[in-house]
C-alpha cells in the first residue's frame, strides 16, 4: 500500500512540474514545437536538481552564483574498410553531462580561462531520477572546485597591481528554446558497401590495377554522428538544440620512387546522410584520388631553388588558410591574468586595424543554414552558453571591427555576440559558426588565372598555382605555371612566409567561385572562401628526410 | 647494403567478440558490442642471442594492425604485409641502435640471450562458443543492482558493470608454430564508494567471473552481496580510525590470494630477473627457502575452475604459442623457478608458458593461475584463537582480521620502494579479551615483501578464489590467484594518507526532507 502511495506521489510531482514548465516555454521561435514535445523529461530533471542545488552551500563559504548544466547526448557511427574489407565497425550512445559552478559575481568569479567544471555519465536511460543523482555528485565536486579555485584566484590577484579590467562573466538574457531533436539516419549498409567496394577498386577497377603495387594503404570509412544538447542555468536558460553530421573519407597513399611519403585525404562532409554525395560519385572519387596520387607519384621534385612570387590558391585552399592563420585570431580567447593584452591570438593589438586587404570582407553567421543550396554544418541558433547566434561583421573592408566572443569578455568587447561554442563534454569557448570571406570586385576563375599568367610573363618566371593542401598549410596538389598557361604537377614543396602578414597585404585578387567547406570537427564549423591570389609567397623543396621504400613487395593482386 | 633477414617472424591475431554495459543509480549508463579482429606482428632481426628487442628496445619487435572482419583473404594478406614492411623497419632502427648501445656500455650483470628456443606447436582447438548474451534481460540485472544503493545515502557512487566475451587466438610462426585456441570470459564488477566525514575515501570492489555469462551467479545471490557491500560501506564510514600497529593478523583467503599475487606472484615474473632496472628481489634466492615449509606455491593456467568456481587465468596456449603448464613456482618453502616467457633469465633458458600480453603488447612472464597450498592447517575458528594467543604473546591488546584488500600495482623496479601495494579495504580488530570484533578504517600497509612471507605461522584449511584483472608492462590479462587464509605473526600498519574532501553537501535526490522528487 505504501509503495504505490509514494509512486503516485511522484507521478503527481512530476505532472504538475511538467505543466508548469510547459507554460514557460515559449512559442514565438520556429522550432517551436507542440507542447506535449516540449516536455522533455531530461530538461526536467536537469530544472529539478538545478532548483535543489540553490541551497547548496558549505558554512560559512560563498554560494554559487550560476550553475549550469549542459547534457550532451551523443549517438556515433563509424565503419571503416581497408584494402576492400571492413576492418573496424563501432556504434555508439552515450550522455554525459557537464555541470559549472561559479563562485563570486560577475565581475570577478571562480573561473579560469581553461574552462571550469566537472564532467559526469550520465544514464542512457529516461531514468530522470538516476540523472539528478548524477547532477548532484557533479554539482558537489564542482561547487568544492570552484571555491578552492576562487580562494586561489583572489589570491592571485593580489599580485597584480591594477584590479582585473574586464569583468570574468558577461550578463545575459535567459533564453528557453527547445528544437525538435535530431537522430542519426543512415543506410548503413549500403554505405558499408560502399566504403568496401571503393576501398579494393585498387585491386579491382581496370584503370588502377596497373599501379596496385604502389599502394601502401587504402582506406575508406563512413562516420556520423548525432548531438543533442540540453542546456539549463540558474539564470533561466532552458534550450534543446542538435545536430547532425556526416563524413564519408577516402584516404590512400604510398611513397614516390625516392621514398617520399604520398597520399590523399579527402571525403564528403553534409548535415545529413541525404547530401553526403552519391554512390558514383564516391567511387569516382576514390578513383580520382588514386590517379592522382599515382601523378603525383610520377611528379618531379619541386625546384631546389627558392622560389618567391605569385601563387595562385583555390577556395579550398583558401578555406584552409583562413582556419589556420586567420580564424584563431578573431576568437577571443582571454590572456592570462594579469597581462593587459586584449586577447589570446596575434590580432590582439589590431582591434579596428587593418588585418586584411580593404577589398575584403569577413563575417561569421550561424544564422546561415544554407549556402548556395547547400547545408552548412557550422550553423546554429542558440550557442552552447545559451546565447542567441549573431551574425558578426569581423573584417569590413579589411579593418578589424569584431571579434567572435562567447560570455568571457574581452577588452572592448562586453557582451556574447553568441560564439560560445563546446566540443562534446567541453567547456565552451569563444568559436566561429560560418565564415565567409567575401570580396568587393571578385574575378571568375578565368580571370584570375589571366592575371596570374601575366604576373608570369612580366616577371619573366614560372608560378605556382595550388589546388589542395595536405595538412599543415602543406600544398598537396601544386602546379607549375608557364606563362603560356600550361601546368606541371610538382612533389615535395613547403610554402615560406604564408603568414598573416602575407593575409594582410599579399592578396592581389579575390575570386567569385566561393568554396563551402564543412568540418565535422569536435565543433562544426563552416568556412567559405574564394580563390585567391596571393602577390608573393615563398616555395621552397621540403628538407623531410626520405623513408625507405617497401622492402618486399605486396602479396600478389587475385588472379594476377 | 644487403639488410639481414628477419630469423623470426609470428602473427598473433586475436579474434573477439565482446560486450560491456554499465549501470549506475538505477539507470544504463554505457552499452557497446564489439567486434574485433587485431594482429601483433612480431619481427626479430639479428640472433637469438642479441636481436633487436634487446634491452629498452623490447617493443621494437611489434606491430599491431586491424584486420578485415571478413575471411577476404588478399585484404588480410596485404593487411599482414604492410605490418610485417613497417615492422621489418622498425626492427632494423632498433637492431642497429642495439649494437651501438652495446659498444658504449659496461658489460650486463645477465647475458642471457633475447629469445629462448622452443619447439613449435601446432594444435588447433574447437572454436569458443558463440557470444550469446540477453541484452535486455541483464540490463534490467544491472538497473536493479545499482538502484539498490539508493537505500543507503552515504554511498555516493557506484557502478555495476558486465563484459562478456569470446575470442579465438591465433598464432603463426616462421618456426612452424600453428595454434588456434579459445578464450571467453564473463565477469560482473560491482564498485560501490563513500566518503568519511573527516573526508577519507572509502571503496570496495566486488567481482564475479564465469566462463560464460550464464554461469554468472543468480540475481538474489548477487543482490545479496551488493547489499552486504553497500552495509559494509556504511558501517566504514562510521568505523573508527586505525591507529599504527605493529602484530600479529590474520589474511582471509581471498585477501591473501590478492597479497601473494602481488607480493610474491610479480616478483618471480621472470623478466623481472634481469635488466638494469629491475628489483630482482628473488634473483639470488633460488634454491632457498624463502616461504615456511608447509607453504607451496604454483602457477597452473591449464586449470578452467577451482572446486567449481571459473578460473580467470586459465588459458590453454600463451601469447608465444607456448602450451601452458603447471610451474612448481615454491616448493615445501623453496625457490625453484620463475614465470617464463621466451625471454631467457640467467637461471632459465626457456620458456614455461607464461609468456602473456593483452593485444598491441610484448609478451612477458606473467601469472595465470597462481594456487598456494598448505600442509600445516587448522579450522577457522583454531586459527582465530592462535591469533589471539599470538597477540597475548606479543602483549597486544587485538590483532587484526583483513577480511578483504585490494591489489595496487605492484612496483618492482629498483627506483621505487619495494613496499607491497595492497590496499586493506576491511579490516577488523580481534580483541583477546573477548569483546566482540571491531570494524577500524584507513589502515595501510607498511613494510617490505620478504619479511611478511617468512612469518605465516599457519593457514586455514579452504582455499579461497580471487579473479581479476592485472595490470603490467605487457598489458591488462585475466587472472586468478588460490590461497589459504593465513595467520601472519607481524605485520606493520600505519593510518593511510587521506583525502580531505568533505562528503557530498546536500543530501541524494529524492532523499526525504530535501524537497527534490525525482521519479520515472
Amino acid at each position: 500500500m505504501n509503495l504505490f502511495h509514494k509512486k503516485l506521489q511522484i507521478l503527481n510531482t512530476a505532472l504538475c512540474a511538467a505543466i508548469l514548465f510547459g507554460t514557460v516555454t515559449v512559442t514565438n521561435t520556429a522550432f517551436a514545437e507542440s507542447p506535449s514535445q516540449v516536455n522533455d523529461p531530461l530538461l526536467h530533471a536537469m530544472q529539478q536538481e538545478l532548483d535543489r542545488e540553490k541551497a547548496l552551500m558549505l558554512p560559512g563559504m560563498q554560494r554559487p552564483y550560476f550553475i549550469e548544466y549542459r547534457l550532451d547526448d551523443i549517438h556515433t557511427y563509424e565503419a571503416v574498410a581497408n584494402y576492400g574489407a571492413l576492418t573496424q565497425e563501432v556504434a555508439n550512445h552515450q550522455r554525459i553531462i557537464r555541470v559549472t559552478v561559479r563562485i563570486g559575481d560577475y565581475a570577478v568569479d571562480s573561473s579560469s580561462t581553461r574552462g571550469d567544471g566537472t564532467v559526469e555519465l550520465a544514464p542512457t536511460d529516461d531514468n530522470p531520477l538516476a540523472l539528478q543523482y548524477a547532477l548532484w555528485t557533479g554539482t558537489d565536486a564542482a561547487y568544492k572546485n570552484a571555491l578552492r579555485a576562487f580562494s586561489a584566484k583572489q589570491a592571485a590577484l593580489k599580485q597584480f597591481q591594477s584590479a582585473q579590467a574586464q569583468p570574468d562573466f558577461a550578463q545575459a538574457k535567459p533564453v528557453v528554446q527547445i528544437a525538435p531533436l535530431v537522430t542519426l539516419d543512415l543506410d548503413r549498409n549500403e554505405w558499408k558497401r560502399r566504403i568496401v567496394e571503393a576501398s579494393g577498386l585498387y585491386a579491382s577497377d581496370p584503370d588502377l590495377r596497373s599501379f596496385a603495387d604502389d599502394v601502401q594503404y587504402s582506406i575508406a570509412n563512413i562516420r556520423g554522428i548525432a548531438l543533442n544538447r540540453y542546456l539549463v542555468n540558474t539564470e533561466g536558460t532552458v534550450v534543446r538544440e542538435g545536430y547532425t553530421g556526416y563524413n564519408g573519407a577516402i584516404s590512400v597513399g604510398g611513397q614516390a620512387a625516392d621514398g617520399m611519403r604520398l597520399s590523399r585525404d579527402n571525403g564528403t562532409v553534409a548535415t545529413t546522410a541525404k547530401e553526403l554525395e552519391s554512390a558514383a560519385a564516391f567511387r569516382k572519387r576514390y578513383i580520382d584520388d588514386l590517379k592522382t596520387f599515382e601523378e603525383l607519384r610520377n611528379a618531379p621534385v619541386v625546384s631546389a631553388d627558392d622560389y618567391h612570387g605569385p601563387l595562385l590558391v583555390s577556395g579550398d585552399v583558401a578555406a584552409d588558410i583562413f582556419t589556420r592563420l586567420f580564424i584563431p585570431n578573431v576568437e577571443a580567447d582571454r590572456p592570462e591574468m594579469g597581462t593587459t593584452a586584449r586577447t589570446t591570438g596575434a590580432y590582439s593589438s589590431s582591434y579596428k586595424s587593418r588585418v586584411l586587404p580593404d577589398l575584403v570582407s569577413v563575417t561569421d553567421n550561424p544564422l546561415e543554414a544554407k549556402f548556395n543550396g547547400k547545408a552548412l554544418l557550422g550553423a546554429y541558433t542558440i550557442d552552447d552558453e545559451g546565447v542567441p547566434a549573431q551574425s558578426v561583421d569581423i573584417v569590413v573592408h579589411g579593418k578589424l571591427e569584431n571579434f567572435l566572443i562567447g560570455r568571457e569578455p574581452i577588452k572592448d568587447i562586453a557582451t556574447s555576440n553568441g560564439h560560445g561554442r563546446a566540443a562534446p563534454a567541453q567547456a565552451a569557448h569563444s568559436r566561429s559558426g560560418v565564415l565567409l570571406i567575401k570580396a568587393d570586385q571578385p574575378l571568375s576563375k578565368e580571370e584570375l588565372n589571366k592575371r596570374l599568367l601575366a604576373m608570369a610573363k612580366e616577371q619573366n618566371k614560372d608560378v605556382y598555382a595550388v589546388e589542395t593542401l595536405g595538412g599543415e598549410l602543406i600544398p598537396r596538389i601544386l602546379y607549375r605555371v608557364k606563362a603560356d598557361g600550361t601546368r606541371q604537377l610538382v612533389r615535395g614543396a613547403v610554402f615560406d612566409e604564408l603568414d598573416n602578414r602575407s593575409l594582410r597585404s599579399g592578396i592581389l585578387a579575390l575570386g567569385n567561385d566561393p568554396y563551402v567547406s564543412n568540418s565535422l570537427g569536435v565543433i562544426p564549423q563552416t568556412i567559405i572562401a574564394p580563390s585567391m591570389l596571393f602577390e608573393e609567397i615563398g616555395v621552397k623543396r621540403a628538407t623531410v628526410e626520405q623513408q625507405k621504400l617497401p622492402y618486399y613487395a605486396p602479396p600478389a593482386l587475385p588472379g594476377k | 647494403v644487403e639488410q639481414p633477414k628477419p630469423y623470426f617472424l609470428s602473427y598473433a591475431v586475436a579474434d573477439s567478440d565482446s560486450i560491456a554495459m554499465s549501470a549506475q543509480f538505477g539507470a544504463i549508463v554505457g552499452a557497446n558490442e564489439s567486434r574485433r579482429r587485431v594482429a601483433d606482428v612480431q619481427v626479430r632481426i639479428g640472433t637469438a642471442a642479441q636481436d633487436n628487442t634487446h634491452g629498452d628496445h623490447r617493443n621494437s619487435a611489434l606491430t599491431t594492425v586491424p584486420l578485415p572482419l571478413t575471411d577476404d583473404g588478399p585484404a588480410l594478406a596485404r593487411s599482414l604485409w604492410f605490418a610485417t614492411n613497417r615492422g621489418y623497419a622498425k626492427a632494423l632502427d632498433a637492431y642497429l641502435k642495439v649494437k651501438t648501445d652495446q659498444q658504449v656500455r659496461a658489460k650486463e650483470e645477465d647475458g642471457s640471450p633475447d629469445f629462448s628456443t622452443e619447439k613449435p606447436a601446432t594444435e588447433l582447438l574447437p572454436s569458443p562458443p558463440p557470444l550469446v548474451v540477453d541484452r535486455a534481460a541483464w540490463q534490467d540485472r544491472l538497473r536493479e543492482l545499482s538502484s539498490l544503493f539508493k537505500q543507503y545515502p552515504d554511498v555516493f557512487f557506484n557502478n555495476v558493470a558486465l563484459e562478456a566475451s569470446t575470442e579465438t587466438d591465433y598464432f603463426v610462426s616462421s618456426e612452424g608454430a600453428k595454434v588456434a585456441t579459445p578464450n571467453h570470459v564473463a565477469r560482473l564488477v560491482i564498485v560501490a564508494r563513500t566518503r568519511a566525514a573527516d573526508g577519507m575515501d572509502l571503496f570496495r570492489a566486488e567481482t564475479f567471473e564465469a566462463d560464460d555469462v550464464s554461469h554468472l551467479p543468480d540475481q538474489k545471490t548477487l543482490t545479496e552481496k551488493t547489499i552486504a557491500m553497500a552495509k559494509n560501506l556504511e558501517a566504514l564510514r562510521e568505523a573508527p580510525v586505525t591507529e599504527p600497529f605493529n602484530g600479529p593478523a590474520i589474511l582471509s583467503g581471498r585477501a591473501s590470494a590478492v597479497f601473494f599475487h602481488e607480493v610474491l606472484g610479480h616478483r618471480l615474473e621472470g623478466q623481472r630477473q634481469r635488466g638494469d632496472d629491475e628489483g630482482q628481489t628473488f634473483t639470488k634466492l633460488l634454491g632457498k627457502q624463502i616461504l615456511p615449509t608447509f607453504l607451496s606455491v604454483s602457477d597452473d593456467p591449464t586449470l578452467a575452475t577451482f572446486d567449481g568456481v571459473s578460473l580467470s587465468g586459465h588459458y590453454s596456449y600463451d601469447d608465444e604459442g607456448q602450451p601452458a603448464r603447471r610451474v612448481d613456482l615454491i616448493k615445501d618453502g623453496v625457490l625453484d623457478t620463475f614465470l617464463m616467457s621466451r625471454l631467457p633469465i640467467a637461471s632459465f633458458s626457456t620458456s614455461n608458458g607464461h609468456g602473456r600480453s593483452e593485444t598491441g603488447h610484448m609478451p612477458t612472464g606473467r601469472q595465470g593461475n597462481l594456487i598456494v597450498t598448505s600442509t600445516k592447517t587448522v579450522k577457522d575458528a583454531e586459527l582465530r584463537e592462535m591469533l589471539k594467543a599470538e597477540a597475548k604473546k606479543q602483549g597486544k591488546a587485538y590483532g587484526l582480521y583483513f577480511e578483504d584488500i585490494s591489489s595496487g600495482f605492484a612496483v618492482t623496479t629498483r627506483r621505487s620502494p619495494q613496499a607491497f601495494q595492497v590496499i586493506p579495504l576491511v579490516v577488523y580488530r580481534v580483541y583477546v579479551d573477548g569483546r566482540p570484533d571491531e570494524l577500524v578504517r584507513g589502515v595501510s600497509i607498511v613494510g617490505t615483501p620478504q619479511a611478511a612471507l617468512n612469518r605465516i605461522l599457519a593457514t586455514n584449511d579452504k582455499q579461497d578464489i580471487f579473479n581479476g584483472i592485472c595490470g603490467a608492462e605487457s598489458g591488462s590479462i585475466p587472472v586468478s590467484a588460490v590461497a589459504p587464509a593465513m595467520l601472519v605473526s607481524e605485520i606493520e600498519t600505519q593510518r593511510q594518507a587521506q583525502g580531505t574532501a568533505r562528503p557530498p553537501i546536500l543530501p541524494p535526490p529524492g532523499a526525504a526532507g530535501t524537497g527534490g522528487k525525482g521519479g520515472r
